[in-house]
């Protein structure tokens, strides 16, 4: 009897623990958007939130024209000094923003050097080595080849991801999209002239990190009991609040279906509108942040 | 007793169909991404007939994007849309022979949604299948 009261006592906390979860995510599901289509929406079960990788953010630099800047980076030798796990996984993600920076200016020796310190970090946060220091490892062979390389950037930050979730890590995993993510932001900031016209794409860019800062938080409010997560939620919420000076003009356009390449383009126009001055206020929370997250 | 004992078949069966999502998605649903790059994020969910998942995404002007929505066959053929921020219709595989795959461009950098949904069953049966299903998402340069 004593066994059954026991037992029904978990079932009833594991069943609870589901449907708060459940009521959430249909809550988030109902602040989305007006519903138009019943027939998908009438179980929406679970509702995944994706932030752009810092490789996706990078490429927009490229075309920019910007010049390499070794002053903004992180310094890799730093590693050693992150002790705490929570640390690391952010690092993690800092270290990966700054690889994919290095690389798209084919600074050999520094994307080797950031290479180590994101190995010895997958080390300290337990990623074995099929999953994370052997796809390195290859980085190491093929470090002057530029495409390899943005693969295995790609393939390592996916290995790290899929490893953590699979083993119920899930908020550390968001530690390091939030690291690479914000060190993404700091590095765009730091590189864009407002005045100069041929920055413009990177302070769009900049602007449309509107969305990504929305998703951002929500991957984060996942995580309510996470200390360390919940730490970084306020300076989030406070960028958020500047972001609403960022206005985004949406003008739908026609959508294009090629059934023969499967591929389908969206003829939209967004007009990104963002004042020098919440370009600056931007530009000095997202140092502050980093600060704060490079701190050790 | 008997309660009991059915619960904690379902409480096994649950956690069995969680581990098999790991290793499917892994092996079956992520190479196929390419030649697109991997964003890295792993959306998997262990689902039944009928439930529904939204993944939401980020599509950057100019860029290309492939979405694969990739489930264990037990499910049977997947639908998935993707709506934009007002959740109008952009794309629906119900029009494409349930393809599990399409690539996109975008001019304008904006928030979609990726909506996918397990067929509901036709008929009632004892055990409902449940499976794996991950919505992937893969970028160009």
């Amino acid at each position: 009897m004593k066994t059954n009261y026991l037992f029904s006592i978990i079932m009833l906390f594991l069943l609870l623990g589901c449907n708060t979860k459940n009521t959430q995510q249909n809550s988030d599901n109902d602040t989305l958007n007006l519903i138009k289509d019943t027939v998908h929406t009438n179980r929406v079960k679970k509702i995944f939130y994706n932030v752009p990788s810092p490789i996706e953010m990078s490429t927009v630099i490229q075309r920019s024209g910007a010049v390499f800047r070794n002053d903004i980076l992180c310094p890799y030798k730093n590693v050693e000094k992150y002790t705490s796990l929570s640390k690391q996984a952010i690092m993690l993600g800092v270290y990966g923003a700054n690889l994919s920076y290095v690389r798209l200016f084919e600074q050999i020796q520094l994307a080797i050097n950031y290479l180590s310190s994101i190995k010895k970090l997958c080390d300290a946060i337990d990623i074995p080595q099929e999953q994370g220091s052997l796809a390195i490892q290859r980085m190491e062979k093929n470090i002057e080849n530029k495409d390899s390389l943005l693969q295995i950037i790609s393939e390592t930050y996916a290995a790290t991801d899929s490893y953590l979730k699979d083993n119920g890590r899930g908020n550390t995993a968001t530690l390091v999209i939030l690291g690479g993510w914000i060190e993404s932001l700091f590095i765009a900031t730091q590189i864009a002239d407002y005045n100069n016209p041929s920055n413009k794409e990177i302070i769009d860019r900049i602007g449309e990190q509107k969305f990504s800062l929305n998703n951002m938080i929500e991957l984060i409010k996942a995580y309510p009991d996470d200390k360390e997560l919940q730490l970084y939620l306020p300076s989030l919420l406070d960028l958020k609040k500047l972001y609403e000076e960022v206005n985004i003009e949406y003008i739908k356009g026609e959508v294009k279906t090629d059934a023969n390449k499967k591929l389908t383009t969206i003829y939209s126009v967004a007009k990104v509108e963002i004042k020098k001055e919440t370009f600056e206020k931007i530009k000095t929370l997202a140092k502050q942040i980093r600060t704060n997250i490079i701190k050790y | 007793m008997k309660t009991n004992i059915l619960i904690l078949l379902w409480l096994f069966v649950s956690f069995n169909a969680y581990n098999q999502c790991k290793g499917f998605t892994k092996k079956e649903c992520v190479p196929q991404i390419k030649p697109f790059t991997y964003n890295g994020q792993l959306n998997m969910a262990v689902l039944n007939p009928g439930d529904v998942a939204e993944l939401i995404v980020t599509f950057y002007k100019g860029q290309d994007y492939r979405l694969f929505v990739c489930a264990q066959e037990n499910l049977g053929k997947i639908e998935f849309k993707l709506l934009d921020s007002e959740r109008n219709t952009i794309f629906y595989n119900k029009e494409h022979d349930m393809v599990n795959y399409w690539d996109f461009h975008s001019n304008a950098t904006q928030q979609l949604i990726v909506q996918v949904r397990v067929p509901p069953l036709e008929e009632e049966v004892a055990v409902a299948p449940s499976g794996c299903v991950s919505i992937l998402v893969g970028f160009k340069e």
